[in-house]
C-alpha cells in the first residue's frame, strides 16, 4: 500500500475548495452566464426571434474566451505556486513520484474547473428556460459538455505550463501568452502561410490544409464543435477578416463543404475537432511534465 | 551499515559548483551534524539526497538505496525537514498530519506527534497560514517523525525556533536517537549541533573539510582550552613562555591565554600571583567549537589558526 496521484489530487482538490479563488472564480462565471444570456438577442445584428440554441450560441461565443480564462487562473499556480512556496518540498518529502504529483494535481485542478463550470451552466440552464423556453435536451447537454471539455483542455494547458516553469512569472506568461497566441494570432499565421505557399489569401474555396492548421487552434475547434452542437455559427472573438470573402456572403456559401474543392476529409469531420481539443488535453501535461521530471527543484 | 553514503558527489549550477566531489559516510544509528557557513553546499546535498535536485556527478545511497533509482521507496523510510518549507496555509495543523500519517501508510495518533512538537489542540484547530514561523517549524517537524522514519533529516532545523522551541527540537533528536533511528542534521550555528551529534562534518565550498567527533575536532585544532584572566594592569610577565600555553592576548582589561594542557592553567595563576599581579577574576572555557569552525571555513585553513583571531585583540608582548 503506497501513496498514488489520488492523494495528491485530494489534497489539492480539498485546499482549493477552501479558496477563495474557486468560489470568487464561479461566481464570476455564474454572472458571466447570466449577464450574456440576458444580453443574447442583442448579439444578433437583426432583429430576429432569439431561440435557445441561438441564444445559446451567443453564450459559446463569450465563453471561448471566457471558460479558458477561468481553467488557466485555476491551473497555472498548481505546481509552480507549491515549487515557489517550498510546499513541493514537503510533499516530496513522502514516497510521491514527480508523475504523481503532476498527474494528481492536474485531478485535482479538473475537479476545480469542472465544479465551477458545472454550477455555472446549471444556474445557466434555469435562466435559458426562463428566457428561451426548453432547448432540446440534447443540444444543450451537448453544449455544456462542450463547454467543460474547453475548460478542461485549458486546465491541461496550465498545468503543463506550470509543470513546466520554475517560477509563477514564466507560468503566467506560457499559459496566457498561449492563449493570447491562440485568440489574436492563430488565425494571421495560417492565413500568412496560406498566402506564402499559394501566393494570394484563402477565398470561398481553398486548400483543405487551410482548414485543418486552423481547426487545429483550441479555440477553432471549440467553435466547431459547439456549432455542430447548437447547428448555429459560433463565431470568433474578436474576428479577424483575413480571408478574401465578401462580407455579405451568404452563411451557406461559407459551410466548410462548399469551400472546399472534394469531398470533405476526415480531418476537417466535426468530431475531429473532439480529437484536436482531447490532444490539447494531454500533449500539455506530458510536454510540462517531462520538463518537470528533470527540473532540479532546488 | 552506512545510513548515507556518497561518492564523489557533485552538483553544478552553471558556473558554479555549489557541491565538489562530496565522498560522505553516516552510519547508521548515530547523529551527524552537517555543519557549514550559507552556500557551502549544505542545501545542495540534502536535496540531491532526497532527488530533488539531480547530482551533475557521482553518486549517493540512503539506507542501502540509490537516491535516483530507489527515491519514492527510501523516502517511505526517510523524515524530512527541509529547508525553506512551505505549508498549506489554508489547511489546519492537524489536517498537515493527518495527510502526512496517511501519506507515510502509518497509525500515528496526531495528538501524540503535537504533543512532541509542543502545539496544543488549539493550534491544531487552526489554519497554518495563522501560524508563526516557529509553529510552522513545529509542524513540520511533526509531520517528519510521523511514521517512525529510520533516517531523519533535518535541515536547519532550528530556523525561526525561539530557545525553548529549539531546545525540544533537540530532545526530540535525542529521543530519536535512543530508538535507534539515524539523525542527520544541517546548521550553520555550532552550538545547536555539539550538544547533540556523534559526528560532525564540516562543509566549506562545496568540500568536506573534516568529519570528528566534536571532541575529536577541538583536538585537531590544538584549541584545548582558554583561561580568562581579569586584571588591574598589564602584568608585564612573560606567560607565553610557560609551558603548554599556546597564545596570550589582551583586551579591555582580560587576559586570554590559550592553553594546549589545561595543567597550564594553574602555572599562570601561579606565575602572576607570585609576580605580585593582582587577578580580579577568574574564568576558564573549553575552546568553542566556534572557533573551529572559523578555523575550518575560512580560507586560511587549521594551520593557521592563531592568526585568525576575529575580535580586535593585541597579542601581548612580554
Amino acid at each position: 500500500m503506497t501513496v498514488s496521484w489520488r492523494d495528491v489530487a485530494r489534497k489539492d482538490f480539498e485546499d482549493a475548495v477552501r479558496s477563495r479563488l474557486l468560489w470568487g472564480l464561479t461566481a464570476v462565471f455564474v454572472a458571466f452566464l447570466t449577464m450574456s444570456l440576458l444580453s443574447a438577442e442583442q448579439l444578433f445584428p437583426e432583429p430576429v426571434t432569439v431561440d435557445a440554441a441561438m441564444a445559446l450560441s451567443g453564450v459559446a461565443m463569450l465563453a471561448q474566451l471566457f471558460v479558458p480564462g477561468i481553467a488557466l487562473a485555476v491551473g497555472y499556480t498548481a505546481v509552480v505556486g507549491e515549487r515557489r512556496s517550498g510546499s513541493l518540498r514537503v510533499l516530496l518529502s513522502y514516497p510521491f513520484s514527480r508523475g504523481e504529483v503532476v498527474a494528481g494535481k492536474f485531478a485535482g485542478r479538473l475537479l476545480v474547473t469542472g465544479t465551477a463550470l458545472t454550477i455555472g451552466f446549471a444556474a445557466a440552464s434555469v435562466l435559458v428556460v426562463a428566457l428561451y423556453g426548453v432547448p432540446d435536451a440534447a443540444t444543450f447537454v451537448g453544449f455544456v459538455a462542450v463547454g467543460v471539455l474547453l475548460g478542461l483542455t485549458f486546465t491541461a494547458l496550465a498545468v503543463g505550463g506550470s509543470a513546466a516553469a520554475s517560477t509563477r512569472g514564466r507560468a503566467r506568461t506560457l499559459t496566457i501568452g498561449s492563449f493570447v497566441g491562440m485568440v489574436f494570432f492563430w488565425k494571421p499565421v495560417v492565413v500568412g502561410i496560406y498566402y506564402a505557399v499559394t501566393g494570394s489569401l484563402p477565398g470561398v474555396r481553398a486548400e483543405s490544409w487551410y482548414f485543418l492548421l486552423k481547426r487545429l487552434n483550441p479555440l477553432e475547434a471549440y467553435r466547431v464543435v459547439a456549432g455542430a452542437v447548437l447547428d448555429e455559427r459560433v463565431d470568433a472573438v474578436p474576428e479577424f477578416p483575413l480571408e478574401d470573402v465578401p462580407a455579405n456572403a451568404p452563411a451557406e456559401t461559407l459551410e466548410l463543404s462548399n469551400r472546399l474543392a472534394g469531398e470533405v476529409p476526415f480531418y476537417l469531420a466535426d468530431w475531429f475537432s473532439v480529437v484536436v481539443l482531447l490532444a490539447w488535453g494531454l500533449v500539455p501535461v506530458l510536454a510540462g511534465y517531462r520538463l518537470f521530471e528533470d527540473a532540479d527543484l532546488g | 551499515m552506512t545510513a548515507i553514503r556518497t561518492t564523489d558527489l557533485t552538483k553544478r549550477f552553471g558556473d558554479v559548483v555549489a557541491v565538489d566531489g562530496l565522498d560522505l559516510r553516516v552510519r547508521e544509528g548515530e547523529v551527524f551534524g552537517f555543519l557549514g557557513p550559507n552556500g557551502a553546499g549544505k542545501s545542495t546535498t540534502i536535496d540531491m539526497l532526497l532527488d530533488y535536485v539531480r547530482p551533475t556527478d557521482g553518486t549517493a545511497t540512503v539506507l542501502g538505496m540509490d537516491v535516483r533509482e530507489d527515491s519514492e521507496a527510501l523516502r517511505e523510510r526517510v523524515g524530512v525537514l527541509p529547508d525553506g518549507i512551505g505549508l498549506y496555509d489554508r489547511l489546519t495543523g492537524r489536517r498537515h498530519l493527518e495527510f502526512a500519517i496517511e501519506w507515510t501508510d502509518a497509525a500515528d495518533d496526531p495528538d501524540a506527534i503535537l504533543d512532541r512538537v509542543g502545539l496544543d489542540d488549539r493550534d491544531a484547530a487552526r489554519s497554518v497560514g495563522d501560524y508563526s514561523k516557529g509553529m510552522q517549524q513545529r509542524l513540520a517537524l511533526g509531520m517528519a517523525l510521523v511514521g517512525d522514519p529510520d533516517l531523519l533529516v533535518l535541515d536547519e532545523p532550528s530556523s525561526g525556533l525561539d530557545p525553548h522551541g529549539i531546545r525540544r527540537m533537540r530532545d526530540l533528536v535525542r529521543e530519536e536517537a535512543e530508538r535507534g533511528t539515524t539523525v542527520f542534521f544541517s546548521s550553520h550555528i555550532l552550538g545547536q549541533v555539539e550538544a547533540v551529534c556523534d559526528r560532525v562534518g564540516i562543509l566549506a565550498d562545496g568540500a568536506l573539510v573534516a568529519v570528528d567527533t566534536v571532541e575529536g575536532l577541538r583536538k585537531t585544532v590544538g584549541a584545548g582550552s582558554e583561561l580568562r584572566l581579569r586584571v588591574t594592569e598589564d602584568p608585564g610577565v612573560d606567560i607565553a613562555a610557560i609551558d603548554g600555553v599556546e597564545l596570550v592576548r589582551s583586551a579591555d582589561g582580560f587576559l586570554r591565554v590559550a592553553c594546549s594542557d589545561p595543567r597550564a592553567k594553574a602555572r599562570v595563576v601561579t606565575r602572576l600571583t607570585t609576580a605580585g599581579v593582582e587577578i580580579l577574576d577568574v574564568d576558564s572555557d573549553d575552546a568553542s567549537l566556534e572557533d573551529v569552525f572559523t578555523a575550518y571555513t575560512t580560507n586560511g585553513g587549521v594551520g593557521n589558526t592563531e592568526s585568525e583571531a576575529s575580535v580586535p585583540v593585541e597579542e601581548v608582548v612580554p
